[in-house]
């Protein structure tokens, strides 16, 4: 069985040779291949031989396409700051009054030098594992890329008192995202990833999500392929079960506080659920710490055969120890799960 | 109607999005009783309530922007009422405040300024993008207790350190504490004095009671 057959198995609820995991280690290739981070994010080449360090010392079943946000939001004219072991971020929303959403250009995918590192990343790691290993392709969702569009204030002042700009600004995310995402599916991505840490209770309400949702609904539903909701670093309850209705969605990656238990009696046993190590939190945990928390979350879903380990929450921190990672990777390895 | 049930409705509005009626029904209460009532008894209640459950995670970012929207609307109003600037004179202390050089991220500096002013302190709010001079400068022109400077990542957060550095230069560290705060710094506690900060708060909410324990440090060095 290889990794991609062991993922679609536990899509389709079939018994796995072992327990199916993937680890957030975008940044960490940098780290196993001690190059600049901001050459990391900016030269495809450079970050697809740190992923072969990743995929040669880890082996997850899923191999992930950049994991940088920021870094789609450029494509748009946002401003950012490279920092010497993190990912960039945005220093400079590119959006300051709501009059510029006007402006704004949807990304063009083959001119677009973000965009490009994306695309050519996705490339590289589909050349070499199509048809072995499952390929995610992380992209922001229409309905939270504004937020570094125009920062997270005037995105919430926006949806809370300006309905035609949100109107007029989905309309163009929404654009991105269906371009964007099928494009990304084209060149050898399984499936989309989707983090949504600008979604969720913890940001916004009930009735602003409600509002949003048909934005949603309509990208979803244009997607060539499975959509992975990820939780962002926020929580996904109690908006979970709205997640669960939209089009080609498969898959959770929960926070770590939340309960697996939980959003199984909210969603049903059909869907996928992942997590829930903390990723950043592994650089200050012990080797066995990080051991403790794997065994715990393994025997909590033990039962489960729609059930894929991952980190939680952003990258694993360049800094971490590999002995830490590799040990929750034996863990896994290691665990009877029948 | 008694206060308690007004700051129910005036939630209730607020949960619903409807600031515009939640001003108008402030106002109309304000014309009842007066601008120093409603603020005292219904709106500062009222924040201290929903910041503390904002803190706990029970509601989400944009309850607490609206809240402040709404106090922000109606301090405006109520700036031109006598009997409420009479009430004022006797504040807390001054603070000085903004987003560091290079800094972009306002919205912890805002959500400071309202749930710190409803509390009772005077604050100086002088935006985004402010350098160390700056602030400075507006510190000694205000005699401020406090400079409180924000930053959302840990780039802009090394400039604070330039912020201690003229606070040293001009013989003021120690008379005008070092408040910090933002992202980062709940990710990376350890960076509060590594950048010379003087303490910090986890959120907008909690920054009334780190300015009461730095005056208190302040006024005990002297």
């Amino acid at each position: 069985m290889n990794s991609l057959e062991r993922i679609l198995a536990a899509v389709s609820g079939d018994d796995t040779d072992y327990q199916p995991f993937t680890l957030l280690l975008s940044l960490y290739g940098a780290s196993l291949n001690k190059s600049d981070t901001k050459a990391h994010y900016r030269d495809a080449a450079l970050w697809y031989k740190g992923q072969r360090a990743v995929i040669d010392t880890f082996d997850p079943d899923i191999v992930i396409t950049p994991f940088s946000l920021p870094t789609e939001a450029e494509a748009f004219g946002s401003e950012l700051v490279f920092l010497d072991h993190y990912g960039p971020n945005v220093k400079k929303p590119i959006i300051t009054e709501l009059s510029q959403i006007d402006q704004l250009i949807v990304p063009d995918l083959e001119t677009s030098p973000s965009l490009q590192f994306f695309l050519k990343c996705t490339n590289f790691l589909s050349d070499d594992f199509r048809g072995n290993k499952a390929i995610a392709s992380p992209i922001h969702s229409p309905a939270d890329i504004p937020a570094l569009i125009m920062g997270i204030e005037m995105w919430i002042d926006t949806l809370l008192f300006h309905p035609k700009e949100v109107e007029k600004i989905m309309e163009k995310t929404v654009k991105h995202f269906i371009q964007f995402g099928n494009e990304l599916i084209e060149r050898g991505a399984t499936f989309l990833v989707v983090p949504v840490n600008f979604t969720t209770p913890m940001i916004i309400t009930e009735k602003i999500f409600n509002h949003l949702l048909p934005y949603l609904a309509n990208a979803f539903r244009q997607i060539k392929g499975p959509i992975v909701i990820h939780n962002g670093g926020s929580k996904l309850m109690p908006f979970i079960h709205y997640f669960a209705k939209l089009p080609n969605v498969i898959a959770f990656v929960l926070e770590p506080t939340e309960s697996f238990d939980e959003a199984r009696r909210i969603i049903g046993n059909k869907l996928i659920l992942m997590g829930n190590i903390d990723g950043p939190g592994l650089l200050n945990y012990t080797k066995d710490k990080a051991q403790e928390i794997t065994l715990k979350i393994l025997n909590n879903r033990k039962a489960d055969k729609h059930f894929i380990f991952a980190t939680s929450n952003a990258d694993i921190p360049y800094d971490t120890p590999v002995e830490t990672i590799q040990n929750v990777v034996d863990t896994i390895r290691n665990f009877k799960k029948y | 109607m008694d206060t308690v049930n007004k700051r129910e409705m005036i939630a209730h509005l607020i949960n619903e999005g409807e600031k515009d009626s939640a001003v108008q029904l402030l106002l109309e209460w304000s014309t009842q009783t007066s601008f120093k009532e409603v603020i005292f008894n219904v709106i500062e209640p009222m924040l201290t309530e929903l910041g503390q459950l904002w803190m706990r995670g029970n509601i989400s970012l944009a309850h607490g922007y609206l809240s402040g929207k709404v106090a922000e609307e109606f301090y405006l109003m109520a700036a031109g009422d006598q009997e409420f600037n009479l009430s004022r004179i006797q504040h807390r202390g001054t603070v000085v405040l903004g987003n560091i050089e290079d800094d972009f991220h306002p919205l912890g500096r805002r959500l400071v300024n309202i749930y710190a002013q409803s509390a009772g302190w005077n604050i100086i709010d002088l935006g985004t993008d402010v350098t160390a001079e700056r602030f400075i400068e507006k510190a000694i022109e205000n005699k401020a207790d406090i400079v409180a400077v924000s930053a959302m990542m840990f780039t802009t957060a090394k400039n604070i350190i330039k912020v201690r550095q003229e606070l040293d230069k001009n013989s003021l560290s120690g008379k005008v504490m070092l408040a910090v705060g933002g992202a980062v710094f709940k990710l990376r506690p350890e960076l509060v004095t590594e950048i010379g900060g003087d303490g910090t708060a986890d959120t907008a909410i909690g920054a009334s009671n780190l300015f009461e324990t730095l005056l208190k440090k302040k006024m005990s060095d002297f």
